[in-house]
This record gives C-alpha cells, sequence and structure tokens, in this order.
C-alpha cells in the first residue's frame, strides 16, 4: 500500500452532471480512482464497473455456521452434556431448537456481515478515513484521480476533462 | 400489442385440460376405497372441495393484492394489474363450484363435514356430539351457505367485478383528474377490512370444520398465506407465458424480480406460521390438538414433510440469490413447485381429516387405513388438478380478451413501466 497519495478532484452539483462525467471519462479512456455521492446513485455502479457485491456470500456462510452452532451445541447439551426432560418431551426435541438455530442463524449473518464489512472497508472504532471535502457528505458529487507522479501533462488533461464535463470545483489534495 | 387473444389452439389445450379433469373426477366417483364409498363417495367429494377451494382462493388473494397495493400507492404492480383482476373475477365460478358443496350438504351426498351429519346435534341420538352442539351456532348448513354464498358474492358483486369494470372506464376516460381511480381506491380500502375478517370465517367453514373438534387460531392465516404463495407463483407462470406470446411488453424483469422477492419473502411467511401453529401444539401436548399433527406426522409422512421440502426448503434456497430471482427459467421453474406444493399443503389439509373423521364415527380408533387418493396425490388427484388449473386459466384469459393489457389511464403507470427494483 502506498503511504500517501496525491489527488486530483472534482466536485459537481448534481447526479446528472456526475453521471455524463464519469461517461466521458470512460470514453476518454482515464482512470477514476473512485466517486463520492453523499447518496446512493443508481446506474452507477456499472458505470464505473464495479462487479456485484460479494458480501451476501458471506452472509450466507455465516448464517449457515449459525445454524449449525446452534443446532449441534443444543443438541449436545440435551442430549450428552446434561440432559434434562422438558414437559415430558425427548431429550433431542428439534421442535424446541428450531427458534433458538433461527435466531442465532439472524446473528450470525448479521454480525459476521458487519465485521466483514468494516474490516474490508477499514473502518471501526479508533480509525480516522481522510474526506476529500466534507461537502461531499452534503450536496456535492466528486470523481478523484489518483495522480501520483503524473506530470503536468497529464494534470492538465485531467483539468481539462473536469472543466469541459462541469465540475463546479477543481482541487488537490495529498491523502 | 397489448390486447390478448384467446387463440384456437390454447382454447384446445384448456378444454382438453378440463375433460381430463372431469374425466378424473368422475374416476374418483367410482375407484373409491374410502368407508361407505358407494354411498358418499369421498374421495370425488374432498377433491372437488379441495381444488375449488384452492382456485377460488387464488381468486380472493388477488383481488386482495389489488387492493392492498392501490391502498398502499404501490406503483410497480400497474404494468401486471390486469392478470390480477381476471383472476380476481374467477370467484363468480368459486360461487358456483361451493354451491355444489352446499347442496350436498344439504341433501347428504357427501360426509365431508361431520358436523352437517344426522343427529349429531340432537340430544339422544346415537351420533349425538356434545362439542359439535356446543358450535352448531356456528357449524350449520345454514350458516354455511349463508356465509359461502354471502361473503363471495360480497366479494364478486360489492367488489371484484365494480373494480374491474371502474379500471376499464378508466382505460377510456380521456380526463386527467383521477376521478376514477379515487373511486376505485375507496371501493380498495372499503374490501380490505371485510377481506380480513370474511375470509377467515369462510376458510373456518369449508376446511378447518372438517375436524370439528380441532381448532387453531392460525389457521386462517395460514390458510391465506398459502393462497397468496400460489397466486403471486401462477402470476409469475402466466406473464411468462404472455410474454413468451410477445404481450405485456411493459413487464421488465424488473417486475419479475419483484414478484420473486414476495414469492420469496411469502414462502418464508408460510413455513413461520405452519411452524407457529406446530411448536405451539406440540409442545402444549393438549390431546384435542396435537391429534391432528400427530395423525399426519405418523401416518402421512410424505404429505408432512414433502410439504415442507416442497414449500420452504426448495424456494428458500434457490430463491435466495439475486438472479434466480430475474432469471424466468429458475422463477418459473420455482412458481410451477410452489404452485403445486400448495396445492398439496391444501391437500394435506383436507384429506386426512376427512378420512379421521369418516373412520372416527364408526367407533374405531388407533391408525388409519391406508385408502388411495387419501394418502398422496394419486394420477387421479394430479388429472383433477389439471382439470381445475384449466378450468381457471380457460376462464382468466376469456376475461383478458376484454379489456386491453395496457392500463394505460392509471395514475401509477408510467411509474410502473419505469420501475427499478
Amino acid at each position: 500500500m502506498k503511504e500517501y497519495q496525491e489527488v486530483l478532484y472534482g466536485l459537481y452539483d448534481d447526479e446528472t452532471e456526475l453521471m455524463d462525467a464519469v461517461r466521458k471519462a470512460n470514453a476518454d479512456h482515464l482512470d477514476i480512482m473512485d466517486v463520492y455521492s453523499p447518496f446512493p446513485v443508481h446506474g452507477l455502479d456499472p458505470l464505473l464497473g464495479l462487479s456485484e457485491s460479494r458480501l451476501h456470500i458471506t452472509g450466507f456462510v455465516y448464517g449457515a455456521l449459525g445454524t449449525l452452532t446452534a443446532f449441534l451445541f443444543m443438541t449436545w447439551v440435551f442430549t450428552r452434556d446434561w440432559p434434562i426432560i422438558f414437559g415430558g418431551k425427548p431429550y433431542f426435541s428439534a421442535p424446541a431448537f428450531i427458534p433458538i438455530t433461527f435466531e442465532l442463524t439472524v446473528l450470525f449473518s448479521a454480525i459476521g456481515m458487519v465485521v466483514t464489512f468494516y474490516t474490508i472497508c477499514g473502518l471501526g472504532p479508533g480509525v480516522t478515513n481522510p474526506t476529500l471535502d466534507d461537502r461531499i457528505t452534503d450536496d456535492k458529487f466528486c470523481i478523484a484521480f489518483e495522480t501520483n507522479g503524473y506530470s503536468d501533462e497529464e494534470i492538465n488533461k485531467l483539468k481539462s476533462f473536469f472543466s469541459s464535463t462541469g465540475a463546479s470545483e477543481v482541487n488537490t489534495k495529498t491523502i | 400489442m397489448n390486447q390478448f387473444t384467446f387463440e384456437g389452439k390454447e382454447k384446445s389445450v384448456l378444454i382438453g385440460g378440463m375433460v381430463l379433469g372431469v374425466v378424473c373426477l368422475a374416476l374418483s366417483f367410482f375407484m373409491d376405497g374410502s368407508p361407505h364409498a358407494g354411498e358418499i363417495h369421498s374421495r370425488f367429494w374432498t377433491n372437488f372441495l379441495h381444488n375449488t377451494v384452492f382456485f377460488t382462493g387464488i381468486a380472493f388473494v388477488s383481488l386482495f393484492a389489488i387492493c392492498a397495493a392501490i391502498s398502499a400507492y404501490a406503483g410497480w404492480y400497474a404494468v401486471i394489474k390486469r392478470i390480477w383482476e381476471a383472476y380476481s373475477l374467477f370467484l363468480i365460478v368459486g360461487i358456483v363450484l361451493m354451491l355444489v358443496i352446499i347442496a350436498g350438504i344439504w341433501g347428504h351426498f357427501h360426509h365431508i363435514y361431520h358436523w352437517a351429519g344426522e343427529g349429531v346435534t340432537t340430544i339422544g341420538s346415537d351420533n349425538y356430539d356434545k362439542v359439535i352442539d356446543g358450535k352448531s351456532g356456528f357449524l350449520n348448513p345454514t350458516f354455511y351457505t349463508l356465509a359461502t354464498v354471502g361473503f363471495l358474492g360480497l366479494w364478486y358483486f360489492a367488489f371484484a367485478r365494480p373494480i374491474r369494470s371502474m379500471s376499464i372506464t378508466e382505460d377510456k376516460s380521456g380526463t386527467a383528474d383521477y376521478a376514477i381511480h379515487r373511486k376505485i381506491k375507496i371501493y380498495a380500502a372499503t374490501f380490505l377490512p371485510i377481506a380480513a375478517f370474511s375470509s377467515c370465517a369462510v376458510i373456518w367453514l369449508w376446511m378447518m370444520s372438517i375436524e370439528p373438534h380441532w381448532y387453531s387460531t392460525m389457521y386462517a392465516w395460514y390458510t391465506t398465506a398459502s393462497w397468496f404463495v400460489s397466486a403471486l407463483a401462477l402470476t409469475i407462470l402466466t406473464i411468462i407465458y404472455l410474454k413468451s406470446r410477445g404481450l405485456l411488453e411493459d413487464v421488465t424483469d424488473e417486475h419479475v424480480h419483484d414478484l420473486g422477492k414476495l414469492l420469496f419473502a411469502f414462502s418464508v411467511f408460510w413455513t413461520y406460521l405452519w411452524f407457529s401453529q406446530f411448536m405451539l401444539i406440540w409442545y402444549a401436548n393438549i390431546g384435542e390438538e396435537t391429534t391432528y399433527f400427530k395423525t399426519r406426522r405418523d401416518e402421512y409422512p410424505v404429505l408432512f414433510f414433502g410439504n415442507l421440502i416442497i414449500n420452504f426448503l426448495l424456494p428458500f434456497l434457490i430463491l435466495m440469490r439475486n438472479d434466480t430471482k430475474r432469471k424466468f427459467g429458475t422463477v418459473g421453474f420455482v412458481s410451477a413447485l410452489v404452485l403445486f406444493g400448495h396445492w398439496w399443503d391444501f391437500f394435506y389439509m383436507i384429506k386426512p381429516g376427512v378420512l379421521k373423521e369418516l373412520v372416527h364415527a364408526e367407533g374405531a380408533h388407533g391408525p388409519l387405513p391406508s385408502v388411495a387418493g387419501f394418502d398422496y396425490p394419486h394420477l387421479i388427484e394430479l388429472g383433477v388438478f389439471i382439470g381445475f388449473l384449466s378450468l381457471f386459466l380457460y376462464f382468466v384469459f376469456h376475461q383478458m380478451t376484454k379489456a386491453s393489457l395496457r392500463p394505460e389511464r392509471d395514475p401509477y403507470y408510467a411509474e410502473s413501466i419505469h420501475h427499478h427494483s
């Protein structure tokens, strides 16, 4: 991972301008680092070439793990470790295990996905993530290019791209 | 192309299906091993009741779905509205079919309902049953007739038909003040509470009263959930068929995706109700309640576990992924599966109960005899299913020819076309 990134970014006032700019960047074969928006913009993911998230697969795996944990643990407790007769039912009473199995499936799935998501995104308590501009959490839409080692000519090309697509501001920042 | 035309080929296929159904019904009339088959023909009558209730319920739930969507200001469903409207009109056929059952009660042609038997509520009679006598204010032929005809008639004449005709009038209205839509909204909002209460009453009468000593407060919910899944599955299959004919251009995989999500969600909801009903009864272990599940689990394991596999496990695992809800192949396969599965569910609810009441009325106890047509769906039962399905589709296709499949003047139509799920 790089120690720092030099970033050139442009701010747009609404999402239609942003979408048009992303389309133009694709046509010009510019290498977008990332796009930031205050809310999810429909249709942006396929334009950026982002593939479908695989987070839900981890969700399924965690859920299945929760199902097995709950069911096998209860089976072990009630048949081997500490068998007690409840309400005249057999030791192994599968229907009585179902509600807890369900709960643990949901719990494992939810917590597992949150932890995975936070780990992948580098989020979590005590982590500070640099923001390019505070206004992109409010009302601005941003396209950012990484410019480590770029020549002036290449940077000018990017700047002219921003001015031609109607960016309201263009700034640089090192993060 | 938005105007459905009922092709001759389709008519021949569906009429062929209906003939098959009639033949199979006739076969079940004669090939019957249940007690007193020669007099009460239980296999025939249970097949008839089973399929009548199943398809009438699909019609009812379609009307409920339209009304719920309108009341919720939903937009996405407008492109498929005409399918549900056509389904809901099948209620009139449901009335006619239920009248046959009612005639059977009054004439003692069948013994589906033990509470309608002779002497069951007469003190001093050999057949006297104190429990049923206590419920006879509700379980009597007069109330059965009034509730069935009254509620079905109310649903059809006061709601299904007016909503359909207003919706067609809306197509021709040139104004943009949405006056007709506002009027439909009043009908829809009125129908919802009426439907919730009246459907419970008829479900208790039609199906739960087959075992009059047993009761469950979840039964009506459970049955309605089953109907809802069936209606969604049939809707998806109809859309796939109509699209293969080049109709319904505005229905995209986004709409099918939403229906697939509903199919997934309501399959899980059905399972939730199934399990809640089962577990409370299993846990409390009160004899008069457990008899329902004990009979079914111990003597009909194919019905009992097959029901859960087809209606929960398979749709749950197949529809879990995003893309299986969007691809017509997979979502169509699951729809066909759960449509059959919920028909199976109704079989599971009706058939063992009728046989049990017949056997117990003789004073016999212990395990039930294995009787063809009551243990699991035989070919004759499947033939009857195909017959009723053909009747349903014939009626629905006939209704579809009467209006454009594109309700262009619906205020939500534009929103529905651009729906993105």
